[in-house]
């Protein structure tokens, strides 16, 4: 019984852990208007949390520069399990018009398993909710193969 | 064998008690040559000194019986003391029992504590010699013998406070004591000549016939002499920084002796000069003086230490702040009170003595007790640690410890006098004793996340932990510390009532000794009954109830199942967060943990700075000025 | 056989009713009306009303990270003695009538009870290592230093009026205070008592960390400061401590002022407690919430220790002179 609890409130209670990575800070600040009265993310349970030790969802802006790149790793490292990486905008999937600048290492799918992706350039905060509601069904999912 | 009972006689038992002491420090100093003659003879001296102590506990505090002593049995001639005398009441059994357990444990601490030293056979002899002092002060039935007494037990503080002279401010320090300590000591032997010209009478019981008879211009000086010299050796406010001097300075067992005892017998000095020899306590006024002292020394000394960065000099301001609330409480001239400050000052013993301890456990290791530069112990000396935070929850007042019983009756009495005096000033002692409580749990947070948690400095990475003895010592203490928090009922009832009982009973002080006692004035101390109720034994059993259960199922909730570090090389995973950054040391520094408070306060704490001038003419003349006005007072009031 | 009884009955109120059951529920429900609360009046849905419980569960299924550099021991445990002391406090505030540990139920005890989780999550913190705790438990300690004041003063002058009335001139105990507001209406009718409770409503978001007075757990500033490192189930435990106590201190609240409204039936009182409870986080901690920006640590101290000790100075001086 409190296995199946936990599974259902694991898809419930998603926070949220933001890492910009070399972000334009657009995309930064349509993850705060996702918070906002006007979309409420907080109605599916989604907050924000101070540290990747309290994250269950890490959400990475930008192109993942060379000097991001190690911390970007150590701070995901640092989130427990499970857990779910969502690149948020372009830049993180391609570089956008970043890519094929020296400084940028990205995408960051060659350094970690990415779970889900949500394109734009600023992605629509629509799109957000959409995107952070399919990592927490998936990271319902991931608890549920834990056993 | 009559012969043998004689000896055995327990009206013999406070001489013995001195004498072991006194005797082993000469007998040190002829033969302690040999390390295990020395630490022999150093340990059967205390513990036949403690063994006599708790030898008179049945008789004296249980029974009731006042021990009359006469030296070389030189009786009263013609209605005056010629001889000698040792009284002993159940207020000079406690506080000798107090002084007793604290050398003791001080003692068997030493024994490893001190050799890495040099000198250790001089250590031990004016060691012995302090104990002796402080011992033969509280049992002496004699105004002088007890100034001779406080002039063995300054000499040899002063001496123990330079013992390390290659610390730096260590002979600083004792200068300073020197000074002030010897103005103090003046001040006592002025006020005992002053006396004995007005009443041709040295011996306490005497004096407390005659002097309330003969109060005069000059016996009000007495009074304030006498006042002001006890206050020195109590370090109550203005002689604070003296204490955190040496304290700082001084062996950590020696500073067990010094806070622990040295400052009671002030105490003690000032109980029998306001409850015994003058009879004043049922003025008001006094009652003021006292609790006016005590508060001040409660709430300045609390301040001070909060803006400590070094672990004995904060120990040492604590210390005070705490015979603050001891002085408070007795000042409120009240059974409850009186009860509730000797109560504080049994856990004044026993907590400072663990503090000073394990402050000195961790110089012993770490070679410093500077705040900013330890931290993180608490992986390499894991029973100092638990043992520090049992002494720092009590000075606190955290339930069950003892510091919360004594605290809690101080505050139940102070607020009480204030309801039944309709006196709204013991109400403010009320709640600045309750703030003054709290902000002590601040000034122990800092010290144990400054040494004991947070991050591992690398230059401490090899520190071990303390030898068995010393955990042994400082075990005794923390047991203590915890059965008189747990049993506060059996703490009042078999030792701290009979003893506030004797402060209220001058008349079978004065007949004790054959005097009469007939125009003593009896104080009224009320009962010993408390407001409220307080059961720490069905409170733990409650908590661990609680505890046990969510255990249980935190336990089965698989709680304990983490994943952790188990390589040498620390991971990404298991290191702290950084913002991203790789681990690197950042340990907080202890000295302005509490800025949001203190900026606050920065008006009050600048000021205290520069009042703390660490010279030595300035706390001079701080006694000088004090003298002055305690005298000002004591001749208007008395 | 009565002692097995008598054993079991105590055990039940530890367990169920004042004790932990009722903790649990009536902690996390009160904390997720606060959530409700404050998103309505920000014109936001809000999240579920129970998702407190969610996050809690989540929290336990959770893996758990023990930081290299932390002390293990004291990390692991402190959650769990903090909830125990909370547990133990809800015991000693009487339910209207009925208290459950009566003879040990004393304010003073109380106030020093309080401390106890916030020491715990303390040392907790320190014991983690990370310097963010370090910051986090010297902001706590002062907020707790903030807070001493006023509610001594609010205490004592509950202790005095209730004291002077029933004949004793003190009453430290809060199970007489309850009967005395059983017999002779809450106290919350008196006029001397009006700023105290003020001050009591003021004190509640302090003592529980909430916001305005969250400068100790600012998450977006210093990473929740002591909780930084803690994950998974003991992090739950704290989430779970905090709900806790905020059912203590809005129980004690309706145990000093409201306590005249008992109806002696003990489901019903309960469920009486529950909806007390209810609108003075809405009226304390929910609505303070939703309007105000997080103080600074000094901004802290200074109003409770002019605004808030002034009010209950107030009612302190009002109840020394019998009003």
């Amino acid at each position: 019984m409190f296995k199946k609890l936990i599974e259902e409130s694991t898809g419930k209670s998603p926070w949220l852990f933001h890492i910009n990575a070399g972000s334009c800070n657009g995309c930064d600040i349509e993850l705060v208007s996702v918070l906002t009265p006007r979309y409420d993310a907080e109605r599916l349970g989604f907050k924000l949390a101070g540290s990747p030790r309290h994250a269950d969802i890490v959400v990475v802006t930008g192109p993942v520069t060379k000097q991001s790149l190690p911390r970007v790793l150590r701070a995901i490292s640092q989130v427990p399990e499970p857990r779910c990486i969502v690149t948020m905008g372009s830049c993180p999937q391609s570089g956008n018009v970043f890519r094929g600048s020296y400084s940028v290492a990205g995408p960051l799918s060659k350094y970690v398993d990415v779970d889900v992706d949500v394109a734009g350039c600023a992605p629509k905060p629509e799109a957000i909710i959409d995107g952070l509601a399919l990592a927490a069904k998936i990271l319902k999912e991931k608890r549920g193969r834990k056993k | 064998m009559n012969m043998l009972g004689n000896i055995l006689n327990y009206q013999h038992f406070p001489i013995y008690a001195i004498m072991v002491l006194f005797l082993g420090s000469f007998l040190i100093a002829a033969f302690g040559e040999n390390r295990a003659v020395r630490n022999v003879l150093a340990l059967l001296s205390i513990t036949a000194a403690l063994g006599f102590a708790v030898a008179l506990v049945k008789p004296v505090l249980l029974e009731g019986e006042i021990i009359s002593y006469w030296m070389g049995a030189r009786e009263p001639a013609g209605g005056y003391a010629i001889g000698i005398a040792l009284e002993v009441d159940a207020l000079s059994l406690f506080f000798a029992l107090l002084v007793a357990t604290a050398v003791f444990v001080s003692g068997v601490y030493s024994i490893q504590y001190m050799n890495r030293d040099h000198n250790e056979k001089e250590y031990y002899t004016l060691y012995l010699l302090l104990c002796g002092g402080v011992m033969g002060m509280v049992l002496s039935g004699d105004l002088f013998n007890m100034f001779i007494m406080v002039e063995i037990l300054t000499f040899a503080a002063v001496a123990l406070t330079a013992f390390r002279n290659t610390v730096r401010g260590a002979v600083e320090a004792a200068f300073k004591y020197l000074v002030v300590g010897c103005m103090g000591s003046t001040c006592i032997l002025v006020g005992t000549a002053i006396l004995y010209a007005q009443t041709h009478t040295l011996n306490l019981a005497q004096l407390a016939q005659l002097v309330p008879g003969e109060v005069n211009t000059a016996t009000k000086l007495a009074f304030a002499l006498l006042f002001v010299g006890f206050g020195t050796k109590a370090f109550i406010v203005p002689f604070h920084p003296l204490a955190a001097d040496a304290h700082g300075a001084a062996p950590a067992s020696i500073s067990v002796i010094i806070s622990g005892v040295l400052t009671k017998s002030g105490i003690y000095g000032i109980i029998r000069i306001t409850y015994f020899l003058f009879q004043s306590m049922g003025l008001g006024t006094v009652q003021f003086l006292l609790v006016f002292i005590g508060s001040l020394s409660m709430f300045v000394c609390v301040t001070m230490a909060l803006a400590q960065h070094d672990f004995k000099r904060l120990l040492a301001f604590h210390s005070i702040s705490q015979i603050g609330y001891v002085l408070t409480a007795v000042g409120l001239c009240t059974a409850l009170g009186v009860s509730a400050g000797l109560y504080h000052a049994i856990n004044h013993t026993l907590f400072k003595g663990l503090l000073f301890l394990a402050a000195g456990a961790v110089l012993h290791e770490t070679g410093t007790t500077d705040l900013n530069k330890l931290g993180g112990l608490a992986k390499k000396m894991p029973h100092t640690t638990v043992l520090f935070l049992i002494g720092a929850f009590s000075i606190s007042g955290v339930p069950p410890f003892n510091g919360f019983a004594s605290k809690w009756m101080i505050y139940q009495a102070s607020y009480q006098k204030a309801v039944e005096s309709g006196n709204i000033g013991f109400l403010l002692v009320t709640i600045i004793a309750l703030v003054t409580s709290v902000l002590t749990l601040a000034s122990f947070v800092k010290v144990s996340h400054s040494v004991f948690f947070g991050q591992l400095p690398p230059e401490l990475e090899n520190v071990r932990e303390v030898s068995w003895g010393m955990r042994f010592a400082m075990g005794i203490f923390a047991l203590l510390c915890i059965i008189t928090g747990l049993f506060p009922n059996l703490v009042t009832a078999y030792l701290t009532e009979p003893a506030a009982a004797a402060v209220f009973s001058v008349k079978p002080y004065i007949e004790a000794m054959g005097f009469d006692g007939s125009a003593a004035a009896a104080l009224e101390g009320g009962s010993f009954q408390c407001v409220g109720a307080w059961d720490p034994v069905s409170w733990l059993l409650v908590l661990c109830i609680a505890l046990l259960a969510i255990t249980i199922v935190a336990v089965a909730g698989k709680y304990d199942n983490v994943s952790r570090c188990r390589l040498s090389t620390v991971e990404d995973k298991y290191q702290l967060f950084y913002g991203g950054e790789k681990q690197e040391l950042s340990q907080l520094g202890g000295d302005d943990l509490f800025w949001g408070f203190k900026h606050n306060w920065r008006a009050y704490f600048n000021y205290m700075h520069r009042l703390h001038s660490g010279i030595v003419n300035d706390y001079a003349l701080w006694a000088v000025v004090d003298l002055a006005l305690v005298t000002l007072f004591s001749l208007i009031v008395l | 056989m009565t002692i097995v009884i008598e054993a079991l009955q105590y055990l039940g109120y530890v367990l169920i009713f004042p004790g932990f059951l009722f903790c649990f529920l009536a902690g996390m429900l009160l904390c997720g009306i606060d959530r409700k609360l404050v998103a309505k009046m920000q014109k936001r849905v809000g999240p579920p009303v129970l998702q407190p419980f969610y996050d809690f569960f989540k929290l336990c299924g959770k893996e758990t990270i023990v930081p290299a550099a932390a002390e293990r021991i004291t990390f692991m445990l402190s959650p769990l003695v903090g909830l125990a002391a909370l547990v133990v406090i809800q015991l000693f505030i009487p339910v209207f009538g009925f208290t459950a540990f009566s003879g040990i139920g004393d304010i003073i005890v109380i106030l020093y009870l309080l401390l106890v989780p916030a020491l715990a999550m303390i040392l907790g913190g320190a014991a983690s290592g990370s310097p963010y705790a370090g910051v986090g438990l010297s902001r706590e300690m002062v907020t707790i230093i903030s807070c001493e004041l006023p509610l001594v003063l609010v205490l004592l002058a509950v202790a005095k009026t209730v004291g002077s009335a029933i004949g004793t001139g003190l009453c430290f105990s809060l199970s007489e205070i309850a009967e005395y507001q059983l017999v002779n209406g809450s106290l919350i009718t008196k006029i001397s008592m009006l700023p105290a409770a003020a001050a009591m409503l003021l004190i509640i978001p302090g003592e529980t960390g909430n916001h305005p007075f969250d400068a100790a757990e600012a998450e977006t500033e210093i990473c929740e400061g002591m909780l930084a490192e803690y994950s998974g189930a003991p992090l739950g435990v704290f989430k779970l401590s905090h709900a806790v106590k905020m059912l203590s201190l809005t129980s004690l609240f309706v145990a000093l002022f409201l306590g005249g409204l008992g109806t002696g039936i003990m489901a019903l009182d309960a469920l009486l407690l529950f909806v007390l409870c209810a609108l003075i986080t809405a009226a304390s901690i929910s609505f303070v919430h939703a309007f105000t920006a997080r103080l600074k640590i000094e901004q802290i101290f200074k109003y409770y220790w002019t605004v808030v000790s002034l009010l209950a100075l107030i009612s302190l001086v009002l109840a020394w002179y019998g009003l």
